[in-house]
């Protein structure tokens, strides 16, 4: 799966942009706040229709201007045209002319994973980024996911608001805990499902990357222990105490363990951010496993965070990635990386909004 | 700049107050209006007042008729031992054109949800209930949309009505998930009505 091609309008700092782009590996060169990060952006947004800095669509629209348009044509088993306009009155999104009415059927049009230096949050911070990871990746995985997702919280919404109402009609409440039951055994399935895969993959990459002996587990902890409908009955009374839904996929956590160890707690800071990768690279090679085609991989400002060996140890899974025909962009402020890539990578010049290919490398 | 004149403003609000009428369009008819033959006005404005005027609900079944009861509920050739429970007006009319449903019917006025403040008592469930024994109805099927709202709604009635010795069903599945019935095409519906299930 690759993007062939891409058009900006009004997009961030890209008033026009329309770029051509092979498969393999991509180097986008220039300082700071120059337009980098806003490329990837834009292409994440195509894949996902949200922005991996959890921004709305207001922010990325040009200063000054009255909305967004980002276009591509995706290359995988066909071609796709997708057209993406966002303003604060009107948006539209069409996949090859005709409008997108169900996101379950435009999700995996073009699929990509982000390395970022947020991910760090996926090791540290709370349960919440780690659930929408999960939730982030079967969504990829099975588009149909999403839908199961929206059903369940939605359920939870309304079971939430009616256990704020001072008495709660125990009939109506029942109605929406069967809805919200069915909805969320589907999701902890799914998760149970995946986790374990995901484990040995997210192991797999952290040694390549590290060299390290240590051992990388993820472990699926749910909130709901056997069966979710009876301990949602043993906890009817706390939950009308509090008013709220205390048991369900909406309060799982993903344990990191590192040598059976919580990681957040006991890893260095430099363990951490590989962590942080090798679970990015475990999504990548997830969905490659699954579709038998790489998505496309974004890389943002990663590189200078590791030390020579792990970027070292890095490479070949991003080598491999675009001998697979597939397609990598990574961001770099300076021209110090990577000699170690060889030379079939195309550089690009990224100069306050604009694009500009530059000659292959000479060095060997 | 020069602005509307002030019936022409008026006239563009108020069609600005319909469903799915941005003020773009709302100026666009009013504009059109104003500068039809005045035969055309007379007769929207007439047929306006006298439909508002006509139109009710049956306080029976809750469809719109001009007539109390409506002409589903006096006609003596339909199958008053199963009744059909849906949403809104609209829906007893899909279902109508489906062909394939000869019992009567019962609007609900909604469903359930906690979030738009709505509850069982703004619902016409209480009578709903009050026409069980004295229709003599023997199953309801129920006809909701299957979003979250409308299939809790389904259980919900279930339950209520389960001591009351009638046969609950519901829809077979076919019909598009999370959606109202406005999705489903006549064929799908009418076999969804024919491979309707008792609500678990
Ligand atoms: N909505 C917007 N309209 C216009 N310009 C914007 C908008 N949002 C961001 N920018 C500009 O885009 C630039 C930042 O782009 P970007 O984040 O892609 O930089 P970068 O090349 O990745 O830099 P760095 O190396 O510092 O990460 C800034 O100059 C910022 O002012
Ligand atoms: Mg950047
Ligand atoms: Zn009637």
């Amino acid at each position: 799966m690759h993007l062939a091609h891409l058009r900006l309008r009004d997009f961030r700092n890209y008033a026009r942009l329309d770029a051509d782009f092979g498969p393999g590996f991509h180097l986008l060169l220039g300082g700071n706040a120059q337009g980098k990060t806003n490329l990837l952006e834009a292409i994440y947004l195509l894949a996902t229709l949200r922005s991996f800095r959890g921004v709305g669509g207001a922010q990325m629209v040009r200063h000054g201007a009255a909305g967004y348009f980002v276009g591509a044509r995706v290359l995988a088993a066909g071609t796709s045209d997708i057209r993406l306009y966002w303003s604060p009155t009107a948006r539209s999104l069409t996949l090859n002319q005709r409008p997108v009415r169900r996101l379950t059927e435009y999700l995996g049009t073009l699929r990509a994973v982000v390395f970022c230096t947020e991910d760090l949050q996926l090791v540290k911070g709370p349960a919440a980024r780690r659930r929408r990871f999960l939730d982030l990746l079967l969504t990829q995985a099975h588009p149909g996911y999403l839908s199961v997702l929206q059903r369940y919280l939605q359920a939870l919404r309304a079971r939430n608001a009616l256990l704020k109402a001072r008495t709660p009609d125990p009939a109506a409440l029942a109605g929406f805990t069967a809805e919200l039951v069915a909805a969320g055994n589907e999701i902890m399935r799914q998760r149970r499902e995946l986790v374990p895969r995901l484990s040995a993959l997210t192991r797999l990459a952290y040694r390549r990357i590290a060299h390290d002996a240590e051992e990388v587990r993820l472990d699926y902890a749910p909130s709901v222990k056997a069966h979710f409908a009876e301990e949602l009955n043993r906890a009817a009374e706390r939950e009308r105490a509090l008013r709220l839904t205390l048991l369900g996929p909406h309060r799982d956590e993903l344990r990191i363990l590192l040598d059976e160890r919580p990681a957040a707690q006991f890893a260095s800071e430099g363990q951490k951010r590989t962590l942080a990768i090798a679970f990015k690279m475990a999504q990548a090679e997830y969905l490659t496993g699954l579709h038998g085609i790489p998505p496309v991989l974004l890389l943002d400002d990663v590189m200078g965070e590791l030390d020579a060996s792990r970027r070292a140890g890095l490479l070949p899974l991003l080598e491999r990635a675009h001998h697979a025909s597939g397609q990598v962009f990574m961001t770099c402020t300076e021209e110090q990386w990577p000699a170690e890539l060889g030379r079939r990578l195309q550089r690009w010049q990224v100069r306050a909004g604009t694009l500009r290919p530059l000659p292959a490398t000479s060095e060997g | 700049m020069v602005s509307l004149p002030e019936t022409l403003h008026q006239l563009t609000a108020v069609l600005g107050e319909l469903p799915g009428i941005g003020p773009r369009t709302a100026e666009r008819l009013a504009l059109f209006l104003v500068q039809a033959p005045p035969e055309l006005t007379q007769r929207l404005a007439s047929a306006l007042l006298a439909a508002r005027e006509r139109i009710q609900t049956c306080r029976v079944c809750g469809a719109l008729t001009e007539s109390q009861p409506c002409a589903l509920c006096t006609d003596a050739r339909r199958d008053g031992t199963t009744l059909c429970v849906v949403e809104r007006p609209v829906d007893l009319l899909l279902i109508e054109k489906s062909g394939s449903f000869r019992g009567r019917y019962h609007v609900l006025g909604g469903k359930l949800s906690p979030l738009n403040g709505i509850e069982p008592e703004d619902l016409r469930i209480r009578e709903l209930e009050e026409r069980l024994g004295p229709e003599g109805v023997r199953e309801v099927v129920l006809a909701l949309p299957t979003d979250v709202e409308g299939d809790a709604t389904c259980h919900y009635l279930a339950r209520r009505l389960a001591p009351r010795g009638v046969r609950v069903t519901r829809l077979a599945h076919g019909l598009p998930v999370g959606g109202g019935l406005e999705f489903a095409d006549e064929l799908t519906l009418s076999r969804a009505l024919a491979g309707r299930q008792p609500v678990a």
